[in-house]
């Protein structure tokens, strides 16, 4: 038994990454009213590949990148291919073929890499750090995480909140006729958030690697949390997202550390369920009635 | 144009149950007969595809006709495979009736399990909106082998609950069954049928197979090796001994080649299965699977005919079409989508009952987030909006892992590609489907065949 | 013709007092409205006046702020929107609202579905009185296709059928569960002046069997079918009366022009 501030500080780095797949989620949500259920697929993909560039270069970082910029490119390719051609008025449709794309990049992936778990190198040594003469569950690579978390988290916020681009981006989200008749690219911006999405997945999938290990379906149940973060902070928020996807890392490490392991998927649907059934919409967005 | 045929159906009361009841029957009929000439690996098939096509009649309903999207069948079914192995383990009486216990009331009981926690999701999932309730349903799907890992006292953890197949009265394989039962070689022969049937379990599992681990052979190896081996000890062998998971032994099965070199380590058992059994029985352990699966889906497919084809069918359609025009007339929204859970989680829980007995085994891993997958993934493929599709797409379920087998087996692929070549497959399959026929194989034959039947047609008036 | 004197002594629906903000908007200020049974009555005004929001109080899609409705003589509180055609009230939908994946007479019997009395067990087991029950729905939705003139499409999905039958599929839903009050928001939108005519004979041939409520904006069509007619203009009854004396009201006048200098 360790104590509430140790197991407090360890659930940091989850929520970190929790977090970043929640912001993924959000970010195809806003852009194509899709919840994205390959996210976790693409991000698994996506670090496969990042694994096989240190591997060769032997750079954790020149991983990172090819990691991220594959996640662009994937993120475009289920777009263009997947879910931009669905009828827009098949609603389950749209559904059902995330997860079509789930199962084919996960099976395509054991393929190439098999299904054996993987370790995946840290850029910074994964041991805790000593504060005050004592050794905390809090390692370098946690804290490291949860910087990468911030800057991206600002960057985001910065891109979709104050450029051209993001308000264009928003205005296809929202009100898509308006934005061509204002001579926004919507098809493009909706591109443009898949990719943004794809990358920031990508991102999630290499810092979540080495703390999971690497393997077609262990990322499945990050699936879970980060849904569960997003729809508590309500899709369509970045901020929601980040403070959720923390606080449910935070809330799993506790939950893990009081009792076992095995509860937190139990916790975690516990939570989606009390939110869903207070607020069938998600937590921070307005409920819209049918006009009659 | 009036709806001639329904109109003299309606005429005599009782002739839709009689129609729907015949056709279930005649069914049944066929399927029992087929059952009695196929050999023990086919019967294994069919007792499969009938269990699969019996939680696909519930995904027709949610999906399908009611438009709710679900991941959390697969764990409904586990619901109705740990009601019927905890049931059929510890109960001797029926509750309050304080009638003896047989198998059926199990299955009554998994029934009910089924229902109660259908209304359960169904209530919170009601109030949902598509990606909300998929992905509640996927929590559901991740949570409850969790939940049942909690409790390994009452459910067996990971290794399980493992079953014992309740065979009818006076059957041959009776003797088998009782605990001190005479272990002759016939027995010993059913056994290895048995043991095939646990290890060669849910070929469609979502799970890509891992590494090398192929325990097999070790398993078949250490069965054969004891001598004087009671069917528990055996069960217990393949549950625990050898370290051989449910998981491991899906994989062991995957890995294999069709022509294994399993036909070396036991050559009487793989060179041709149905020999063994058919001399040792004319009726093992397969067949009697086989049989319980398609009674069970052929009264779930009758009462799936009546509530699609009839009031209840329209019901789910309008709610899923536009709920707002459904209230008023009449129809309660949340009414028509709890009511769509609460059919389709029975079901999966009838189907999830025959499932464990299919695995002799209720074990979290069988139910996992792979089966609700290959769930969906069939009643996409097949169609989302028919019965024949959920049979359809329960056909190949089962049918094209084989097939695929087959063919990278003619191909020579590597075993890492063929492995998951079907899941691949799935896949792209449903992607396919659901841009270019979003209505499935059904949906498309029934749209050929209503063109067909309108170019052929003189032209109607209006 | 009958003439109503007004207040109505014994409106079968009667919306009293009734106010409804709507994120900040006042959108009915007190309200009152009766309509008599067995008459055709109409609910006019300029757009934005608050007549589709006096349908939404009645079918419980818009909680009223204060005031309350009444029906047959008892006050309607928490209504719910299922239950109103079991209690006699049926509405249509502006457009069609009916549902694309069912054809026309599946439509229709869905109308009739809280006259089903027998539930998804018997459903489920394809008991043979859910047999009589669905057959004694069918006849009677076959004698509303007849009378809408729309018998000859009841195997076609709505997409196939042009929109003025469409509206009559719908009104032969609404129609089917036989109500005490039916509610028709916008029956002439979107239709021709031929379907109009057959549309104003058809609610013409209903006084004095059936009451109904009609929301409208063609002038002609209100005119030439309704017995009584309420004006709304933003959120208030303005005016009411006989068609003729509507006509002739100087504020309904001015509230119209008003519209048209927009």
């Amino acid at each position: 038994m360790g104590s509430f501030l140790d197991y407090f500080l360890g659930g940091i780095a989850n929520g970190a990454v929790i977090a970043l797949m929640a912001l993924a989620l959000v970010l195809v949500w806003r852009s194509t009213r899709v919840v994205n259920f390959a996210q976790v697929g693409q991000a698994m993909f996506t670090s496969f590949i990042a694994l096989t560039a240190v591997n060769i270069t032997g750079s954790w970082l020149i991983g990172l990148i090819v990691g991220i910029i594959a996640g662009g490119i994937l993120g475009f390719i289920v777009h263009v291919l997947v879910m931009r051609p669905v009828r827009r008025a098949d609603a389950s449709g749209a559904i059902i073929a995330t997860f079509g794309v789930l199962i084919a990049l996960q099976s395509l992936a054991a393929m190439i890499w098999t299904a054996e778990p993987r370790a995946y190198p840290t850029p910074i040594e994964y041991a805790g750090l000593t504060i005050f003469g004592r050794v905390v569950p809090l390692t370098g690579y946690d804290v490291f995480v949860f910087i990468v978390m911030i800057v991206l988290v600002l960057f985001l916020t910065i891109l979709l909140t104050k450029t051209k681009l993001g308000l264009s981006m928003r205005a296809s989200a929202f009100n898509p006729e308006v934005a061509r008749l204002s001579g926004v690219r919507v098809s493009r911006m909706l591109a443009i958030g898949w990719i943004i999405a794809g990358m920031v997945g990508a991102v999630a999938g290499v810092l979540i690697a080495p703390i999971s290990s690497l393997s077609p379906n262990t990322f499945d149940i990050f699936l879970v949390f980060a849904f569960t973060a997003a729809v508590i902070g309500g899709l369509d928020s970045l901020v929601g997202a980040v403070a959720f996807g923390i606080g449910t890392g935070l809330i799993l490490s506790l939950v893990t550390g009081y009792s076992d392991a095995s509860n937190a998927p139990i916790v975690a649907l516990i939570l989606l369920a009390l939110n869903l059934w207070f607020k069938p919409d998600g937590a921070f967005s307005h409920h819209k009635a049918r006009s009659v | 144009m009036r709806d001639r045929w329904t109109d003299f159906t309606l005429r005599a009361p009782g002739s839709r149950f009689a129609g729907h009841a015949l056709l279930a029957f005649v069914i049944w009929i066929l399927l029992a007969r087929l059952n009695m000439i196929i050999d023990a690996q086919m019967s294994y098939y069919l007792a499969l595809a009938a269990m699969y096509a019996t939680a696909m009649f519930g995904m027709t309903i949610l999906v399908g006709l009611s438009g709710q999207v679900s991941l959390g069948n697969g764990a409904l079914m586990a619901v109705g495979g740990y009601v019927f192995a905890l049931t059929s383990m510890h109960w001797k009486t029926v509750p309050i009736l304080g009638l003896p216990w047989n198998a059926v009331w199990s299955m009554v009981f998994a029934g009910l399990g089924g229902i109660i926690i259908g209304l359960i999701i169904g209530a919170l999932g009601a109030r949902l909106r598509g990606p909300y309730l998929a992905g509640l349903t996927l929590g559901v799907a991740v949570g409850i082998p969790s939940i049942i890992n909690r409790y390994p006292s009452l459910l067996g953890g990971e290794q399980g609950l493992k079953l014992i197949v309740p065979y009818p009265e006076g059957g041959y394989p009776e003797q088998v069954l009782s605990e001190d039962a005479q272990f002759d070689d016939s027995a010993l022969d059913e056994f290895l049928v048995d043991e095939s049937a646990v290890v060669q379990a849910p070929l469609e599992e979502a799970a890509p197979a891992e590494g090398d681990l192929l325990t097999l052979e070790d398993a078949q190896q250490g069965v054969a090796q004891e001598d004087l081996l009671t069917l528990e000890d055996a069960q217990q062998g393949v549950a625990q001994e050898d370290l051989l998971t449910l998981e491991d032994a899906q994989q062991g099965v995957q890995d294999m080649p069709t022509d294994a070199p399993i036909s070396e380590a036991t050559p009487e058992l793989a060179t041709d299965p149905s020999d063994a059994f058919t001399t040792a029985s004319d009726f093992v352990l397969q067949q009697w699977q086989a049989s319980v699966a398609i009674a069970v889906a052929c009264i779930v497919g009758f009462l799936a005919l009546n509530l699609v084809r009839g009031r209840q069918g329209r019901v789910w359609q309008a709610v899923r079409d536009d709920p707002v025009a459904a209230a008023v007339i009449g129809i309660s929204p949340s009414g028509g989508k709890i009511s769509a859970f609460v059919v389709s989680s029975m079901f999966a829980a009838l189907s999830g009952a025959v499932f464990a007995q299919i695995l002799t085994l209720a074990a979290p891993s069988a139910f996992g987030l792979g089966l609700s997958l290959s769930l969906l993934v069939g009643v996409v493929l097949g169609g989302r909006l028919s019965l024949i599709g959920a049979v359809i797409g329960a056909l190949l379920i089962v049918w094209l892992p084989e097939w695929v087998d087959s063919l990278s087996a003619e191909l020579g692929m590597p075993r890492q590609v063929a492995d998951n070549a079907p899941n691949l497959l799935y896949g792209l399959l449903v992607v396919a489907v659901v841009l270019v026929a979003p209505r499935g194989i059904m949906g498309g034959v029934s749209g050929l065949m209503s063109k067909m039947r309108r170019s052929s047609a003189p032209p109607s008036s209006g | 013709m009958v003439k109503y004197v007004l207040p109505l002594t014994h409106p079968l629906l009667h919306v009293v007092d009734v106010s409804v903000t709507l994120s900040g908007l006042k959108i009915l200020d007190n309200v009152s409205i009766g309509i008599p049974e067995g008459a055709v009555t109409g609910l006019i005004g300029p757009n934005g006046a608050g007549k589709t929001t006096v349908f939404n109080v009645i079918s419980g899609f818009v909680q009223a702020d204060s005031g309350q409705v009444r029906f047959d003589g008892t006050r309607l509180k928490h209504i719910k929107t299922h239950h109103l055609t079991s209690m006699g009230i049926s509405r249509t939908l502006q457009g069609v609202g009916l549902f694309p994946s069912l054809t026309a007479l599946d439509n229709v019997l869905l109308g009739g579905s809280a006259q089903v009395k027998s539930g998804i067990v018997a459903d489920s087991l394809a008991m043979p009185w859910t047999d009589v029950e669905q057959r004694r729905l069918r006849e009677r939705a076959y004698a509303v296709m007849e009378e809408m003139s729309i018998l000859d499409v009841a195997d076609r999905f709505p997409s196939e059928l042009p929109y003025p039958v469409q509206k009559r599929v719908a009104m032969a839903r609404a129609l089917v569960s036989d109500p005490k009050v039916l509610l028709l928001d916008e029956p002439a939108g979107g239709i021709g002046a031929g379907d109009m005519a057959d549309l104003a004979r058809i609610i013409k041939s209903w006084v004095p069997n059936r009451t109904v409520l009609l929301v409208e904006h063609h002038m002609e069509l209100v005119m030439d079918v309704c017995d009584l007619i309420w004006v709304l203009d933003a959120g208030t009854v303005i005016a009411s009366g006989s068609p003729e004396q509507v006509r002739t009201d100087p504020a309904v006048l001015a509230a119209y022009l008003g519209e048209e200098e927009d």
